[in-house]
C-alpha cells in the first residue's frame, strides 16, 4: 500500500472537487483497488483534526512512512518571504510543505497552482505565490531545481486549472504501482501531456479549412480571433473528455492554456494577438511562412458546408 | 468558573478558517472566526480586460465556479446594458442548478452526516442504521452521493465543456446552443437524480414532498416508514435526537438575492429574494445599496465604518498580533449581521414548510441542513422547467453578441444565489480596463468577523451558548459550523490543548 497525504495551500479546492469526477479510476476505486492508503485528505477525512496533526508530526519525525505527498494550491510566500498569508495555526503552510516534502517518496503538484503558481501568481501576484519547483516557467520555486524526492524524482507536475480528473487519478495509480513515469521538460507526466488540446477538438475541420469565428457562440474555430490556445497547449481535454461529456473548446469556450506555466496570460484572454492578419503564436512547432501558404490554399478548398458553418460541433 | 480557550482549525475551499472559542463551564461564551488565507483575487483583476473576470473569478472557488461566472457576467451585462436571449438565461439557470445539486448532495452526505458516525454516538438507537447509510466511503448513501453528484455536473459539461472552472457565459448569452442531443442527455441525468432523490433521500414522490406545508405535517410524516428510513429521515431523527433543532440560531436576520433569473425578465428572479428582518419577522425588498463591508477587525488597511462594494477597498495590512484577526471582511446589510444560504433562500422565497418550521423553532443547525436537502426538490423542478422550455424551439438565439463598441466604461453588479447563499460581484470599468472589482461571497456573510461597531458575525453568534461536552473533541461545533455549508473543504479541525492564541476583544 502506498500512503498518501493531501495538503491544500493557497487553493480554491478545485482539484479536490475535480478528482471526485474521475471514473477510470474513480477516487473510490483508487482507494479500494489501486493500492492507495489515504492517510489524510482535507475535504474528505472525517477523523478529528488531532489525527491530522499527529500524522503530520509522525511523518516529519520519520515514524510514519509517506509515499506520496499531494499538494494542491499555490505556495504563498508573502509577506516578505514568511508565508504567513497562508497559515495553519500560526505556522506557514509553505514550511509544512517543505518539511513533508523531505520525507515523501514522491511529491505531486496537483494543478497549475501547485506546479507553477497559477492564477494566484498572476500580476501583481499579491500573495507572492510560486509553484513547488517552478516559479511560472522558471525552474525553482519553493524547492530548488536540483531537489529530488526520496524516490529520486523532481516534483511531478500534474498541471491544469483544474487538473484533468484522470490525469490526477491515473498518475496516482501509476505511482502507487511503482511504475516509472517519464516526465517532460516541465516535469509533467508525458503520458498526459504529449497531446495538444487541439487534437480531438470537434472544431478541427473548421480550423483546417481556416474557417474562423469573429464572435463567440458559433460553430467554427476559435484560434484566429478568440484567443484559443488549443494548438499550443498540452493536455488530454479533447482525447479524454471532461465529465465523460465534452471539453471547453467543444463547447465554444476558447482554451486558455491552463496547463501551461504562464497561465493566465497577461493579455486579454478572449483575444488572439496578431501582427496584421497573422497570429503572433502559431500551433506548436509550425513554421510561419508555410502555415500561411497552407492556410490560403485550405480556405480556397473549404467545402461549402464548412464555409457556411453548417456542421454541428 | 472554569475558563478555557480553544483554537479550532477549519479548512475549506474558499480559504482556510480557524475558530477561536472561549469556554466557560463548558459553554461557548465567545467565538472568533479566523480566515487564514489571503490570495488577493480583487487585486489580480485590476487593469485586466473586463471579460478576463469570466476566466479568473470562477477560480475563486472550486465548488461554485458557475455561480461566480454567473455573477461576473451579470455585472458586465449591467455595466454594458446588454440584452440576453431567454434561452441563454435558461441554460445559465440549468447549469447553476446542476452545480447546486452537486453541492447540496456532497455537502449533506460527504461533509455533514459523517459527523454523526462519531464513535461518541455508538449507543444511540439510530447508530447502526446510520453507519450503513452514511459511513464515509462505505455507507450506501455516501457511495451513491459520490456517483450521483458526479452525474449532476455532466449537465454543466454539456454547455460549458467541463466542470469545474469554465467560462461559457459571456456578455449577451452563452457559447453553446441547446440541441436535441444535449437536452435529451441532460434530461436523462435529471431523471436519474430525481428517481434517487425520491427513493433514497426523501422516501416520497416530489409532488407529495413539495405539498408538505406545515411543521405538524412534517413531524407526522417523519413517522411514516418510507420517510423515516430515507436518508433525510435518518438525518432528521439523528440530528433532532442530538438537539440540533435547538442549537445555533445565530443572527435572526437573513439575506437572499433570489434564485434563478427569469428567462423572460432577467432582472426578476423565479424565487424572490429580499431581506428577512429577524426582529419584526418582515421581509423587505432587496436594496443592494444597503450592503457594506467593514474591515475594523480584518487584516486590511483600515477605513472608518463600512464601504459599499462599489467603492470597496482590499488592501492587505497583516497585523498578526493586534485585535484584528482574520482575512475575511465583515459584510453588513444596513448595519446588521445576516446569515445566508438555503434556509434564507427558502424562507424568503416563501416555502410554506420552512416558514412553519422556522416559526416554531427559529433558525437552527438542523433546519439549515434540512433546508438544503429540501432545496434540491426546487432545483429539480426548475431544471426540468428550463429543459422543457429549451426544447420548444432549438432555433432561438443563445447569444446576442454585443460587439466591441458596446464595451463602454461604466459600473455594474451581479447578484445571484450560489449554492451557499448570496453572492455578489461589483465591477467598475475605466479606459476599457477593470478599475475596481469587489466580490462578496456567501461565506463572507456567514463567517464574518466583528464589524466596526463590535458586532460579531453570524457564525460567531451561532456558537455562543453551545455546550461542548468534550473540549478534546468538540464535535458539537463541527455540527454547527458544517450546517452552514462553509465550503467543501471546511472540515472543522479540532485542536487539542497546546498552542493557544488569545484574541483580545
Ligand atoms: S477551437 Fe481551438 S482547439 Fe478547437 S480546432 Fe480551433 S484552435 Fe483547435
Amino acid at each position: 500500500m502506498a500512503t498518501l497525504f493531501w495538503l491544500q495551500t493557497g487553493a480554491c479546492g478545485g482539484e479536490s472537487l475535480t478528482i471526485l469526477s474521475a471514473e477510470a479510476p474513480s477516487l473510490e476505486h483508487l482507494l479500494s483497488d489501486c493500492g492507495i492508503d489515504m492517510l489524510w485528505h482535507p475535504s474528505l477525512s472525517h477523523q478529528p483534526m488531532r489525527q491530522h496533526d499527529e500524522l503530520y508530526r509522525s511523518i516529519v519525525v520519520g515514524e510514519q512512512a509517506l509515499d506520496i505527498l499531494c499538494v494542491e494550491g499555490s505556495i504563498v510566500t508573502a509577506p516578505r518571504g514568511t508565508g504567513l498569508y497562508d497559515s495553519y495555526r500560526g505556522t506557514a503552510k509553505m514550511d509544512m510543505v517543505r518539511e513533508l516534502a523531505q520525507r515523501a517518496g514522491v511529491v505531486v503538484a496537483m494543478g497549475t497552482c501547485a506546479a507553477f503558481g497559477g492564477v494566484h501568481a498572476a500580476a501583481p501576484n499579491p500573495g507572492d505565490c510560486v509553484g513547488l519547483q517552478f516559479d511560472r516557467d522558471r525552474p525553482g520555486g519553493l524547492l530548488p531545481p536540483e531537489w529530488r524526492s526520496r524516490r529520486g524524482l523532481p516534483v511531478v507536475n500534474v498541471a491544469g486549472c483544474p487538473a484533468h480528473p484522470h490525469t490526477m487519478t491515473q498518475t496516482l495509480a501509476g505511482l502507487a504501482a511503482g511504475w516509472s513515469l517519464p516526465l517532460d521538460e516541465l516535469n509533467r507526466p508525458q503520458a498526459f501531456f504529449n497531446t495538444v488540446v487541439h487534437q480531438g477538438c470537434t472544431r478541427n475541420e473548421y480550423h483546417e479549412y481556416d474557417i474562423e469565428e469573429l464572435e463567440p457562440g458559433g460553430r467554427a474555430c476559435l484560434f484566429f480571433n478568440l484567443g484559443c490556445q488549443g494548438p499550443m497547449t498540452q493536455a488530454v481535454c479533447n482525447s479524454d473528455l471532461w465529465n465523460g461529456v465534452s471539453s471547453k473548446t467543444r463547447a465554444g469556450v476558447p482554451c486558455f492554456g491552463c496547463t501551461s506555466p504562464n497561465f493566465p496570460r497577461d493579455a486579454d484572454l478572449f483575444a488572439t494577438p496578431k501582427v496584421g492578419e497573422i497570429p503572433v503564436q502559431l500551433p506548436l512547432g509550425v513554421e510561419r511562412s508555410r502555415y500561411m501558404a497552407y492556410k490560403n490554399l485550405a480556405r480556397a478548398a473549404a467545402p461549402a458546408r464548412v464555409r457556411n458553418k453548417e456542421m454541428d460541433v | 468558573m472554569a475558563k478555557i480557550e480553544l483554537n479550532l482549525s477549519l479548512n475549506r475551499v474558499e480559504g482556510d478558517l480557524e475558530i477561536a472559542v472561549e469556554l466557560e463551564d463548558g459553554v461557548v461564551s465567545q467565538a472568533r472566526t479566523v480566515g487564514t488565507l489571503y490570495r488577493g483575487f480583487e487585486q489580480i483583476m485590476l487593469g485586466r480586460a473586463p471579460r478576463d473576470g469570466l476566466v479568473i473569478t470562477p477560480r475563486v472557488c472550486g465548488i461554485c465556479g458557475t455561480a461566480h461566472l454567473y455573477s461576473a457576467v451579470l455585472a458586465l451585462e449591467q455595466a454594458w446594458q446588454l440584452p440576453v436571449p431567454p434561452n441563454a438565461v435558461r441554460i445559465r439557470n440549468l447549469c447553476l442548478i446542476a452545480e447546486g445539486i452537486q453541492n447540496d448532495l456532497r455537502q449533506t452526505f460527504l461533509f455533514f452526516t459523517p459527523d454523526f458516525c462519531n464513535p461518541r454516538y455508538i449507543d444511540r438507537p439510530w447508530f447502526a442504521e446510520l453507519m450503513d447509510a452514511f459511513e464515509p466511503f462505505r455507507g450506501s448513501v455516501y457511495r451513491q452521493t459520490l456517483a450521483l453528484s458526479r452525474k449532476a455536473v455532466e449537465i454543466v459539461a454539456q454547455f460549458g465543456g467541463q466542470w469545474p472552472h469554465s467560462s461559457y457565459m459571456l456578455p449577451g448569452g452563452v457559447t453553446t446552443p441547446p440541441d436535441l442531443r444535449r437536452i435529451i442527455a441532460c434530461r436523462a441525468v435529471l431523471d436519474e437524480i430525481q428517481r434517487w432523490y425520491e427513493q433514497t433521500v426523501i422516501g416520497a414522490g416530489l409532488d407529495d414532498w413539495l405539498a408538505l406545508d406545515s411543521a405538524d405535517a412534517y413531524f407526522s410524516w417523519l413517522e411514516t416508514p418510507a420517510h423515516a428510513a430515507s436518508a433525510l429521515g435518518l438525518l432528521s431523527r439523528s440530528a433532532r435526537g442530538l438537539g440540533l433543532q435547538r442549537m445555533a440560531a445565530g443572527t435572526p436576520h437573513m439575506l437572499s438575492y433570489g434564485a434563478w433569473c427569469d428567462p423572460e425578465q432577467p432582472q426578476d428572479r423565479l424565487v424572490p429574494g429580499g431581506f428577512f428582518d429577524g426582529d419584526s419577522g418582515q421581509i423587505a425588498p432587496l436594496d443592494q445599496r444597503m450592503i457594506n463591508e467593514h474591515v475594523r477587525h480584518s487584516w486590511f488597511k483600515p477605513y472608518p465604518g463600512g464601504l459599499h462594494p462599489s467603492n470597496g477597498e482590499t488592501i492587505p495590512d497583516f497585523q498578526p498580533n493586534s485585535d484584528r484577526y482574520t482575512w475575511a471582511k465583515a459584510p453588513r446589510y444596513g448595519d446588521r449581521a445576516v446569515q445566508t444560504g438555503p434556509l434564507a433562500e427558502l424562507l424568503i422565497g416563501g416555502d410554506a414548510l420552512i416558514e412553519s418550521l422556522h416559526a416554531l423553532e427559529g433558525g437552527n443547525a438542523w433546519l439549515r441542513q434540512f433546508a438544503r436537502v429540501r432545496r434540491i426538490a426546487y432545483e429539480l423542478v426548475c431544471a426540468r422547467r428550463m429543459l422543457d422550455e429549451l426544447s420548444v424551439d432549438f432555433s432561438q438565439p443563445h447569444i446576442f453578441n454585443p460587439g466591441k463598441s458596446a464595451e463602454v466604461d461604466g459600473e455594474g453588479f451581479g447578484l445571484i444565489m450560489a449554492a451557499r447563499g448570496a453572492l455578489g460581484h461589483w465591477v467598475k470599468i475605466k479606459d476599457g480596463a477593470i478599475a475596481r472589482y469587489q466580490i462578496v461571497t456567501p461565506t463572507a456573510w456567514n463567517a464574518s468577523p466583528r464589524d466596526s461597531n463590535g458586532l460579531p458575525g453570524h457564525w460567531e453568534q451561532s456558537l455562543v451558548g453551545v455546550a461542548v461536552q468534550d473540549p478534546e473533541d468538540p464535535i458539537e461545533i463541527g455540527h454547527i459550523i458544517r450546517s452552514h455549508d462553509p465550503c467543501l473543504v471546511c472540515t472543522v479541525h479540532m485542536l487539542d490543548t497546546g498552542k493557544k492564541r488569545h484574541f483580545a476583544p
